[in-house]
This record gives C-alpha cells, sequence and structure tokens, in this order.
C-alpha cells in the first residue's frame, strides 16, 4: 500500500499499465516482486493482476495444445504463489484459468468424435437470451465436474465407460457455451475469452453481493463491521438508499484503522491501489445512516445492542472457515457469545478450494511498528511486538456466506468449491 | 478371490448369499463389507442364470433382505448391497449401449468380469484418501487414533513412509485400544488395531497405546485425531467402532480436529437420529436384577452341557458393538473423493439415488 501516489508507484495499476509493453517475461517477473514485496495485497488486486497476466501469457502462448497451455500456466502459477503463498486468491485465479482450459480440451475432443452420447446430454447448451457474459461465467459450474467420475459408482463402473458416468443429471451442464465450434477451433481465444469474464467477474462482484443487500439488512437495525472492506460498504450503501439503520464501526487498529476512518468520514482514501470508482463514492453518513466507529476493544460491550454482524474478509477457505483481517475472530466470537448472526460478504473469487491443514501458516505478520513505533526505543529493545494482519475464523463462528451468487451456509462451500474448481488442479 | 471363488463354485446345492459373504470377508482381512457384499452379490450372479432384468432385480432384492437378516449388523453391507443394486438399475436407464435398448448380458458380463477389479478399485481407493490424507498430519504433530480401520492404518503408514510423498511425516501416534475381544478378565485376543500398532512403530513412528477411559486425559497431548468408519451416514455423521462418540465429543470439547477417513463406497443411505436409531440391535445397556443374573448362570450350565458356545451369553459387552458420531463433531471427512464436509455426504447419496 503505497502511500505516496507518484504517478507509477509499483501498484496493479503501473503493473497493468506495463503488461501490455513489457515482455512477457518481464511482466511475470514484475507480479512476482510485486507480491512479494507487498506492493499489491488487496484480495481484488491480487485476483485482477492474475487474471490479466494469465491473460498475457496465454495470448503470447503460440499453440493451440491444450495440454502445453496447462502446462505453461501451472508453471507461471506455483511461481506467483510460491512468491505468495498467502494470498490465496492468486492460486484461485490459475485455478480457475486451468480449469477453463480443460474444459475447452474436452468441449474439443467431444467436438472430434462422439456422436454416440452427445446427443442424450451434451448438446442443449444455448446461451439464453438476454445473458450477459458475465452472468453466465458466473452462474456456470464448471461443466465437467458433474461428469467427472467423483460418483460413488466410479467402483462398479466399466473401465472404459469411465468419463459417461450415470448419476449425472442432464441438466448438470448448462455451460452457455457458444454452440456450433468447429472441431478444429482455436482452444486460446476460448480461453481468453474465459479469461476475460473471469475479469468482467472481479470488477462487478462487489456489486453483484450488494444486489442482495436488501434481504438482509431491514430498518432499524444496528449493525456491526470492521475494517474498510469495499464489499462490505457498497453493501451497506445499497441497503442505505432505501432503508435507515445504525452502523457500528469498529476501527481496526493499527492495521486499518486509517482507512477505516477514512471511509467513515468519506474522506476519499488517497489509496490509488482501491481503484478510482470507490474514491467518489459518497460515504455512509451521506446517506443519512448513523455511524459510530468504536475502537476493537468496545466490540463485546456493544455487541448485546448489534442485531448483525457484517465482515468482510481476505479468503474463505473450503471447509467454510475464513481469513480476515486480525479482530474479526473476536467479533465473531463475541458475537456467538451473544447469539448474534454472522454475515461475511465475499466474492466467489475468494473462495478457495485448499483445505486449511495448519491454521496458523496461514496467519500472516505485518509490520509491528504499527503496534509501538521505533521512536520508543527503550521499550521496543526489551519487549517482543507482534502484529499479526490476519485471523482464522472456524466456519462454525459465521451463519452465512453471501457471494455473487446468494446467500450460502458454511456447510455449502464445498460446493461452490467443486462447482468451480477441478479436482486435478486443487494441488497443481 | 479366485480361492473363494473355487471352494463356492463347487456343485453344493443353492447358492448361499451368507454363507458366500462371511467367507470372502475371512478369507482377505483387507476387504471391507461393503465390497464382500458386493462379491457376494456378483457370485450369486454367476449363480442364477437370470435372463430379465426385473428377475435379476428380483433376485437381488430377496438375496440381500436375507443376507441382511442374517448379519447381525448389517450397515456397512448395505452401503454394498445399495450401490450395486443402484449402479445396475441406472445402468439398465441410461441410454447407451449398455442401457435398455442394450443388450442387458452385456452388464451382466462386465459386473461378473471385474469383480477383481472392483476389489483392486476398492483397495486402491485406500492409497487415493491416503493421499489426499497425507497433509492431515503434519510434521511434529501427534495423532490420536482408535479401532483396527485398515484405511487410517494405510493413512498413518503412508505419511511415515519416505515413498510415500516428499518426505516422511515425523509424527506420533496415541493408539486408543478398546479391550480386548472375549471376556474381560481372559481375554481371547489381542485388541483390535495391534497389528497397526506394530507396523507404526516398526516403521519408526513412536506408538503410545492407552485405553479408552484415558482418551479425555490424553486429548490434551494431541493435536489431531483422525478415525476409520463403518458405515458413513446420510446426514454425514458415522457409524464406527464403540467408543468413537466419545473420543468425538471429547475432541469437540477440548477443540481438537476430528477426522474421518472412509472410502466412498461406504456412504450409506440412513438418517439415525440418535444412538438408539440405528437399525441394529445391540444389548448394550442391559439391566439385570440378582434374580436375572442368576437366571442367566442357569441358563449357562445348561447350554455348556447341550456343547453350545456360550459366548455371547456370557460376555456382558459385544466387541463388535457399534455408535452413531453425530455430524456436528466431525470436522470433515477424507474419502477418495476428496476432502468432504459432512453435509456433502448426502449430496453423493442423492446422486446415486435419484
Amino acid at each position: 500500500m503505497p502511500s505516496h501516489s507518484v504517478p507509477l508507484t509499483p501498484g496493479l495499476a503501473s503493473f497493468l499499465k506495463t503488461l501490455k509493453t513489457n515482455p512477457i517475461d518481464t511482466s511475470i517477473e514484475n507480479l512476482i516482486s510485486l507480491l512479494k514485496r507487498r506492493q499489491i495485497r488487496h484480495s481484488r488486486s491480487c485476483a485482477t493482476a492474475t487474471a490479466h497476466l494469465l491473460r498475457s501469457v496465454i495470448s503470447a502462448c503460440r499453440t493451440s495444445d491444450a495440454s502445453k497451455l496447462i502446462e505453461r500456466v501451472q508453471s507461471v502459477g506455483r511461481r506467483l504463489i510460491a512468491a505468495q503463498p498467502r494470498e490465496m486468491v492468486v492460486g484461485n485465479i490459475v485455478r480457475r484459468v486451468l480449469g477453463l482450459i480443460r474444459d475447452e480440451a474436452e468441449d474439443d475432443r467431444d467436438g472430434d468424435f462422439t456422436l454416440s452420447e452427445a446427443g442424450s446430454e451434451s448438446q442443449p447448451q444455448t446461451p439464453r437470451p438476454g445473458d450477459d457474459p458475465f452472468d453466465r461465467s458466473v452462474s456456470k459450474p464448471i461443466s465437467s465436474l458433474a461428469t467427472h467420475p467423483v460418483s460413488m459408482f466410479s467402483l462398479l463402473s466399466h473401465p472404459d465407460s469411465e468419463t459417461s458416468l450415470p448419476g449425472t443429471p442432464a441438466t448438470a451442464s448448462p455451460s452457455g457455451r457458444l454452440p456450433g465450434h468447429t472441431p478444429n477451433k482455436d482452444i486460446r481465444a476460448e480461453v481468453l475469452d474465459g479469461i476475460n469474464e473471469i475479469i468482467d467477474e472481479l470488477g462487478q462482484v462487489d456489486d453483484q453481493i450488494a444486489a442482495y443487500a436488501l434481504d438482509h439488512i431491514h430498518s432499524n437495525e444496528i449493525i456491526l463491521t470492521h475494517t474498510s472492506s469495499t464489499t462490505v460498504q457498497k453493501f451497506l450503501l445499497k441497503a442505505a438508499a432505501k432503508r435507515k439503520f445504525t452502523v457500528i464501526h469498529a476501527e481496526s487498529y493499527p492495521n486499518n484503522h486509517e482507512a477505516t476512518h477514512a471511509t467513515v468520514s468519506g474522506k476519499a482514501p488517497d489509496d490509488d491501489e482501491i481503484i478510482s470508482t470507490e474514491s467518489f463514492q459518497k460515504p455512509l453518513i451521506a446517506h443519512g445512516i448513523t455511524v459510530i466507529l468504536i475502537p476493537d476493544s468496545a466490540v463485546f460491550a456493544l455487541m448485546s445492542r448489534v442485531n448483525k454482524v457484517i465482515l468482510g474478509t481476505h479468503s474463505v477457505l473450503a471447509n467454510g472457515g475464513l481469513v480476515a483481517a486480525a479482530g474479526t475472530r473476536v467479533i465473531a466470537r463475541a458475537a456467538k457469545v451473544h447469539q448474534t448472526p454472522v454475515v461475511v460478504v465475499s466474492g466467489v473469487y475468494k473462495l478457495s478450494p485448499v483445505y486449511p491443514f495448519d491454521f496458523d501458516s496461514l496467519i500472516e505478520y505485518g509490520d509491528s511498528s504499527k503496534v509501538i513505533g521505533y521512536e520508543d526505543g527503550d521499550l521496543v529493545d526489551q519487549i517482543d511486538v507482534q502484529n499479526p494482519l490476519y485471523d482464522y475464523v472456524p466456519a462454525e463462528l459465521v451463519d452465512l456466506y453471501i457471494t455473487n451468487l446468494g446467500g450460502h451456509a458454511p456447510s455449502y462451500l464445498y460446493r461452490i468449491v467443486s462447482d468451480h474448481y477441478r479436482k486435478e488442479d486443487i494441488s497443481f | 478371490m479366485a480361492s473363494a471363488d473355487s471352494q463356492i463354485s463347487k456343485p453344493s446345492g443353492p447358492f448361499d448369499i451368507v454363507a458366500t459373504y462371511n467367507e470372502l470377508l475371512h478369507s482377505d482381512p483387507d476387504l471391507t463389507m461393503p465390497i464382500a457384499a458386493i462379491e457376494a452379490l456378483v457370485l450369486l450372479l454367476t449363480h442364477s442364470p437370470s435372463s430379465t432384468i426385473s428377475e435379476t432385480l428380483d433376485l437381488l432384492e430377496k438375496s440381500t433382505t436375507h443376507l441382511k437378516k442374517s448379519i447381525p449388523n448389517p450397515i456397512g453391507l448395505s452401503a454394498g448391497t445399495d450401490l450395486f443394486q443402484r449402479y445396475l438399475i441406472t445402468t439398465l436407464q441410461r441410454p447407451g449401449q449398455l442401457g435398455p435398448a442394450g443388450d442387458f448380458n452385456a452388464i451382466r458380463a462386465h459386473l461378473l468380469s471385474n469383480s477383481r477389479l472392483f476389489i483392486r478399485r476398492a483397495k486402491e481407493s485406500r492409497d487415493k484418501i491416503a493421499a489426499f490424507g497425507r497433509g492431515f498430519v503434519r510434521d511434529g504433530s501427534t495423532v490420536l487414533t482408535n479401532g483396527g480401520s485398515r484405511v487410517v492404518a494405510s493413512l498413518l503408514q503412508q505419511a511415515a513412509d519416505e515413498k510415500g510423498g516428499p518426505s516422511a511425516v515425523r509424527f506420533n501416534v496415541i493408539y486408543v485400544l478398546s479391550s480386548p475381544k472375549g471376556d474381560i478378565e481372559n481375554p481371547t485376543a489381542e485388541p483390535e488395531g495391534m497389528e497397526t500398532v506394530r507396523a507404526l512403530r516398526t516403521t519408526g513412528v513412536p506408538v503410545a497405546t492407552i485405553p479408552e477411559s484415558a482418551v479425555a486425559y490424553s486429548l490434551g497431548k494431541a493435536d489431531v485425531v483422525i478415525v476409520g468408519a463403518e458405515g458413513v451416514v446420510e446426514n454425514g455423521g458415522i457409524v464406527s467402532r464403540m467408543g468413537t462418540y466419545q473420543i468425538g465429543l471429547l475432541a469437540k470439547a477440548m477443540g481438537k480436529p476430528f477426522y474421518v477417513v472412509a472410502e466412498s463406497h461406504k456412504f450409506v443411505r440412513l438418517y439415525p437420529l440418535g444412538q438408539y436409531d440405528l437399525p441394529i440391535e445391540q444389548r448394550v445397556i442391559d439391566f439385570k436384577t440378582q434374580e436375572d443374573v442368576n437366571a442367566a448362570k442357569q441358563q449357562q450350565t445348561t447350554a455348556t452341557n447341550t456343547s453350545e458356545t456360550p459366548r455371547r451369553l456370557r460376555s456382558e459387552f459385544h466387541p463388535d458393538a457399534v455408535d452413531f458420531t453425530p455430524p456436528h463433531l466431525i470436522s470433515a471427512l477424507i474419502t477418495d473423493s476428496g476432502v468432504l464436509t459432512p453435509s456433502a455426504v448426502s449430496e453423493e447419496l442423492i446422486k446415486i439415488w435419484f
């Protein structure tokens, strides 16, 4: 998060600007070092950068051989993930692109041969009229997962009929692909289209989530939130247009309090990384919403009066748990004690198929000078200061997830994971 | 299964599915109940030259019911028989070369000729699970486990093994040993799981064995609980060796993750609401007055006189008893189709039933 905005501070904006002109390997190196230096750090910025980079990688890759494309994306993906393993969205985007390539490759193979099975299941895929491409990309389960032999029947199935198993309803593949592809269509072009859809999705995800706001925020409710997450802000703003409610905003000292203050007071954040659309947004108070800023320590005391807790997140894990800004677990825990519903808003792109084997390794530690400044030399010498940036919140503390696909119980997330990622890509 | 096959196929009157099932189970210690049930049904089909679909299904239905009735705890095997039946029905309904338009004999031939393949796949699925589950055993962690599950054994074995992955995991195991088989006072056999304990110790994994009464005491030293299961029911809970439920409760109370490893062919369409809702009869809680005890003793002496096996009467506690661990105690199920949350089980079941 560069605080001084010189025209070309390294960050998402400068990266995207140079992506077109730089050779591809330079861009890869560029993004890797941005990730390593944490000059790109918001989930969405990382996701956007990754998607754009992969688009360039694929368009620079002069082959239409799917396995070569997969290999190339995998190798780039591995390097990106190694650069910043805790930024899970990077891996998510890479996996989705891999899934895209695999889908296209399989579609292609289907087109080459098979008139035997195709008539029954895989044909009714005309795009519905009025569907914008973005909508399709979101609601589309990766079609082949359904036809993938995850079924229990894999034990008994015929060795060579494994790919077309029973137990896959015909409705399982509304993939909305454009029909009429020639057998030798250009996989690369299709994949690039798919990546563009992902990029579109990243741009619109907050508005999509905000569309559910009126279902969840009612008049005169008291909502507690935390950090300056734009997803949450948009969500609240959407409801504020129609309803009057009160927001209690925990300031999330010491890592995010400045941004939180700016969000509450409506001063445009001096942060060029959050893409400019947010900066001209009116704050909640301009809509006549009462916003109460409280220190994090007051959360428990106020929780008894809160109707609903709405939280943003850094990433969501396959078991329904989430990794979010430090302090989130305290809030979720306090909400549990008071039986206050906890709602987490998050784009599907933050949902990671990785199962958290080791919770401690997910937590990133930040600049300890934010807790105690270095000018306080005496103290700094003698004590050990730690500043964890994230918290792991277990699934049982969350009541509802709202993604761009709608509201889901934490126990249902596995389903969305299996819709969006291919099993073979989970650990690539 | 060639040996069993040859034994059974001798022309000795009508085919006895119960005997076949038991024989299969005993002949191969690595065979699970569902797979043995599937094998038994395949052998049944070999022996009965039915040529129509409904005849076959009828025969299967009858034999399955008979088999379930004659086995004291049919939960595990019913997973296998259900799977087999559903597979047959869905294959028949599905358009394609094996469908109604196609040749019924083709399916028959496929099933009959591939029984070895099924067993191999079932065993392979254990390796698959072990590969998925390796990540759950971390370096320097302590795993608490119980029972004689072969999947758990293979998972721990593979984690400890250099060849299983990039590097061997160094971990400790706390093995909960159930009370030995037979009479509590004079055990006839060593407790279940001793074999795994020995195998792990040979590989160099430090193993501590504790009695069931020491679980709460020991759990503080454990990082993760991994157990096997006899059957995974529809709500995501498990039917498993008696004692698993209490380990689950304790793990929950202490905030330790509780993982279940089970092959997906153990998923069974059953929705128990609690311990006493399982469709089997277990005389675990048996109230008695002194009068009853005396009566039982009397009966016992007459029984020994008639040289019947009085073990079942005498043993207060059946060693094969199971209990039900409800889904809210389970952190995740490690299966051959991935790491699932308990709620994902019903979906897998729905996929084959509807």
